[in-house]
């Protein structure tokens, strides 16, 4: 399975960055993101629950950050398992400024995974535009996340930081 | 996981009630020809399920300028009313008898593309869905109502109850090309609905299915022929602008680049059968 893609975001890039890297963030954006915890400062414990037509399941999922360089790149890799079988993967995102914008990044975002188990008899496109569909709802989550503290905190870089990240 | 308890609730409250109790792993099914293919195969582990064919969801009724269609009423049964005439040509385009016989409105929803055809045409109708949950109901546009493929504003602990379609004069056409004739995936299915006043099209909603994550409507396309009669420069600026705006994908029955001519093909052909004067009744729509 491998997914691609590129996204706007309307915040600088430094608040991207710190708002991936933070957990209450990714558990409000994740779709179906259940739990989160940071484990290490680059290492990530949640669980997803996938609610799908014709398809239920929780996925605990472990995700560690790699070859982070903030705030320009990052890869994550991960794995979720649930019942229903598992997925192993990496993704790398790169931000970059928006052209045009003083404070827009454009984040490109590569992945591919490994599906074992029942969840591998779905057919591997049906399951990238399921992944595509998903991350795009994150972004789009992240999005409004993004806007939201800008709309309250005036000051550049309104999001404070709350994790390190080292590479 | 097998499957260990078999809910059949007979009201929506009870169906609530098991919905909260039981959680993210109770698997809702309606006809349940998403899902069974899917538990059959091993791909769908759900270890309680719950059916909704006794819950009372079941009737279809017009209510002054609406018909409201309950969740569970199957797809057979769209083709006996005549009251909204695009949504019995879109029935009858869907699938086999067999999975008409128990495949449900309500279902046909959350049905993954190519398949959902008969959303398409409710996209296009302006349909609403009605979502009950533990603090009431709630109405949602269906063209709010997809967030995304196989993802949707209805939150955990809702069910789908109902879906109100409005019943507008107007003139409509419903087309779906697939490989073969009958009992096929779409390669493509539009969905067209136009308010038309002395020749001149006032309002338009055209829903493409097959065409992206979920049925969707083309707005550009919409656009395009908004204020025409129909001209076949204007139809075919629409029919240009549908495909460039589609979010046509690769699968077993056709590749991107097929798909999305095909979208502008057949947008251009149902804009033209409206066109014609002895195409589809304007008014047809009552």
């Amino acid at each position: 399975m491998n997914v691609s893609g590129t996204a706007r975001l309307n915040a600088p890039r430094e608040q991207v960055f710190r708002a991936i890297c933070d957990p209450r963030v990714l558990m409000e954006i994740i779709p179906g993101c259940d739990a989160i915890e940071q484990v290490s400062p680059t290492e990530y414990r949640g669980v997803i629950t996938l609610r799908l037509p014709g398809v239920v399941g929780a996925y605990r999922t472990d995700v560690r950050l790699v070859d982070a360089v903030a705030p320009e790149r990052s890869g994550m890799e991960g794995r979720l398992e649930g019942s229903m079988g598992s997925i192993a993967g990496r993704a790398d995102f790169v931000l970059g400024d928006a052209p045009g914008s003083a404070s827009g990044t454009v984040i490109d975002y590569t992945g591919s995974g490994v599906i074992q188990g029942p969840l591998a008899r779905l057919d591997s496109r049906f399951a990238e535009r399921l992944a595509e569909s998903l991350i795009s709802q994150g972004l789009r989550a992240l999005n409004l996340r993004l806007a939201r503290e800008a709309a309250q905190s005036p000051s550049p870089g309104g999001l404070r930081p709350t994790t390190e990240v080292s590479e | 996981m097998t499957v260990t308890s078999y809910f059949l609730p007979d009201s929506v409250p009870e169906a609530l009630g098991l919905l909260e109790t039981h959680g993210s792993s109770l698997l809702v099914m309606a006809g349940g020809t998403v899902a069974m293919p899917l538990i059959n195969e091993g791909i769908s582990l759900p270890g309680v399920v719950m059916g909704l064919r006794r819950a009372g969801l079941d009737r279809i009724e017009r209510v002054g300028a609406e018909l409201r269609i309950g969740a569970t009423v199957t797809l057979t049964r769209l083709l006996d009313q005549d009251t909204v005439p695009m949504l019995r040509q879109a029935a009858g385009r869907t699938a086999s008898w067999s999975i008409r016989n128990m495949g449900t409105v309500g279902g046909n929803l959350f049905t993954p593309p190519p398949g959902g055809d008969v959303a398409v045409a409710l996209l296009a109708l302006d349909a609403r869905v009605t979502l009950t949950g533990p603090r009431g109901d709630r109405t949602v546009p269906l063209s709010e109502f997809w967030t995304g493929f196989m993802t949707s504003d209805l939150r955990p602990d809702e069910l789908l109850t109902s879906i109100t379609v409005p019943i507008e004069p107007g003139a409509t056409t419903f087309v779906k090309f697939g490989r073969k004739h009958a009992n096929t995936p779409a390669v493509v299915t539009v969905a067209v609905h136009l308010a038309v006043q002395g020749g001149t099209v006032t309002g338009a909603r055209i829903a493409l299915g097959a065409a992206g994550p979920h049925p969707m409507r083309a707005p550009g396309a919409e656009a395009a022929i908004t204020g025409s009669a129909l001209e076949p420069e204007a139809v075919g600026e629409a029919a240009a602008a549908a495909a460039r705006e589609c979010q046509a994908f690769t699968d077993g029955v056709a590749s991107e680049w097929y798909r999305r001519r095909m979208v502008g093909v057949f947008v251009l052909r149902a804009l033209t059968e409206l066109a014609q004067p002895a195409g589809p009744a304007i008014g047809g729509g009552a």
